[in-house]
């Protein structure tokens, strides 16, 4: 009879990928991922509303978690271990510089800088924004519909923040990736679209609207949306806002198995970092990749499977035919 | 190994008609993809040009494993002359068609490892899978170009090989 198994060694991986998906802040809900479901998914399109954040380098995890012996008798001697406290850090270093990844290695609000009206004053974060255009109904995560004077005023390779005016509401805004936590009402209508993640660069322009190179992560507007110009991004050292994502870290070895690492709320805990990766190590002066740092603390939850509290499930997918 | 060596070749093999089915050979009186191995021609006094050329020059196995571990290095050769139609001026352009060629047939870096000595061919258990390609210098002979690239090719020895 053929053999239709073997032994398969130590998973032999090149790097990991990375994907992150919101955090409902205002319910503290995280994204569920069921390895048992999801876990064949294609790594270049990850089930919603996972975010794909590419490779990453670096990727470490380490356990903060502390066991302490019960010790009994005499002399004493361990009865049992207890687990003190929990806690676990991921720190990695995103391959390139997005929205999300310079929102994710900071460790405070992360925002749009949009585009200026003309004669504003200078702010650091960016001046009095040009008005926003609302958003017609029709539209969809990838393409918007606009008035056809408001359509002429984007062109190829615009950037986009598209989401609601700000009236006066305090707690946790933006959706559904809270950007920030108001905690007094400000006076910027823009300010959602200040520091909203619902960007996307602007592939075609026609008379009736936008043709966007990727869908927008909140979805199709809602009704009542505006959209406006972004010239950039910024962030501060400092504020007292954390961001917090849930994270799914993968590992594909060589003979199609994988590993997932999946941490439900992760905060950063680090302010912005940068490392500089020489392209040339022979030569550490020249050009230099500049990398974002990021270092995450882990929260826990707890498993309804059995009310355990739990910082990080790791699942592993042997590969097809392999022992287990 | 030799199941190891046969399926990354056809791998690149069938990956090359994809990517450019213009570069072709003719071989013992067949139209091939213009990729082969050198030890399963017969003896070339020089290399041909405009194809890739495969040699395996080294081997190293780790026998600590579950199933042993086989690492043999891949040598891909190719050279040029450019074009008769552009005096030979366009030979650059012509070696860095190949190597974007080769550094697209190496992607993705695996491919299911396959038993050639049986016909229909037959799927085994494992995967091969190789590292990232680590491109030699350009050599100059004259008005011919030439690089090697060196490629690492692992893979899991089953029962019965």
């Amino acid at each position: 009879m053929a053999v239709n198994w073997f032994s398969a060694p130590a998973p032999v991986a090149r790097r990991v990928r990375a994907y992150f998906a919101p955090v409902n802040r205002t319910t503290q809900t995280p994204v569920l991922f069921d390895p048992s479901e999801q876990a064949q998914f294609s790594l270049d399109t990850p089930p919603s509303p996972w975010i794909s954040l590419g490779w990453i380098q670096g990727f470490t995890r380490k356990s903060g978690s502390k066991t302490a012996a019960v010790l009994t008798g005499v002399p004493a001697g361990t009865l049992e271990q207890v687990r003190e406290t929990l806690e676990a850090q991921v720190s990695l270093e995103f391959l390139s510089w997005t929205k999300l990844t310079m929102a994710l290695s900071t460790g405070s609000q992360h925002m749009n800088l949009l585009a200026p009206v003309s004669g504003a004053s200078s702010a650091a974060d960016g001046a009095t924004a040009a008005a926003a255009v609302t958003v017609l109904s029709g539209s969809t995560s990838i393409s918007i519909v606009l008035g056809a004077a408001a359509a002429a005023s984007f062109s190829p390779g615009s950037i986009i923040a598209l989401d609601a005016d700000y009236t006066g509401q305090t707690g946790f805004v933006g959706s559904p990736v809270s950007g920030a936590y108001v905690r007094q009402a400000l006076s910027d209508v823009d300010f959602i679209r200040r520091v909203t993640y619902n960007v996307a660069l602007v592939s075609n322009v026609t008379s009736t609207g936008l043709t966007l190179a990727s869908p927008l992560p909140g979805g199709a507007p809602v009704t009542g949306s505006k959209l406006q110009a972004v010239t950039g991004f910024v962030d501060r050292e400092g504020g007292s806002f954390y961001q917090e994502w849930s994270a799914l870290f993968v590992m594909e070895g060589s003979q199609g198995e994988r590993i997932f690492f999946y941490y439900l709320r992760l905060q950063t805990m680090a302010s912005a970092q940068e490392t500089a990766l020489p392209l040339d190590g022979k030569n550490e002066d020249g050009l230099a990749r500049v990398l974002l740092q990021g270092q995450f603390l882990a929260l826990p939850v707890t498993d309804p499977l059995d009310g355990e509290r739990v910082v990080c499930y790791r699942s592993f997918l042997p590969a097809t035919n392999a022992l287990v | 190994m030799q199941n190891a060596k046969d399926s990354f070749y056809m791998a690149l093999r069938t990956r090359l008609t994809a990517i450019n089915p213009e570069r072709t050979i003719l071989l013992r009186g067949a139209v091939r993809p213009g990729i082969l191995v050198e030890e399963a021609e017969a003896p070339f006094n020089q290399l041909p040009n405009d194809v890739f050329v495969l040699r395996w020059p080294s081997l190293g196995v780790d026998l600590s494993l579950g199933s042993t571990m086989v690492a043999e290095q891949c040598e891909i050769a190719y050279q040029t002359c450019g074009t008769q139609s552009f005096g030979g001026l366009d030979r650059g352009r012509s070696l860095s068609e190949m190597d974007e060629e080769l550094t697209a047939m190496l992607q993705p870096f695996y491919t299911p490892k396959m038993n050639y000595t049986v016909t229909p061919s037959a799927t085994m258990l494992t995967k091969v899978f190789w590292d990232e390609p680590a491109f030699g210098p350009l050599a100059i002979q004259r008005d011919r170009l030439s690089r090697s690239v060196n490629v690492v090719v692992y893979s899991y020895q089953e029962q019965g090989e």
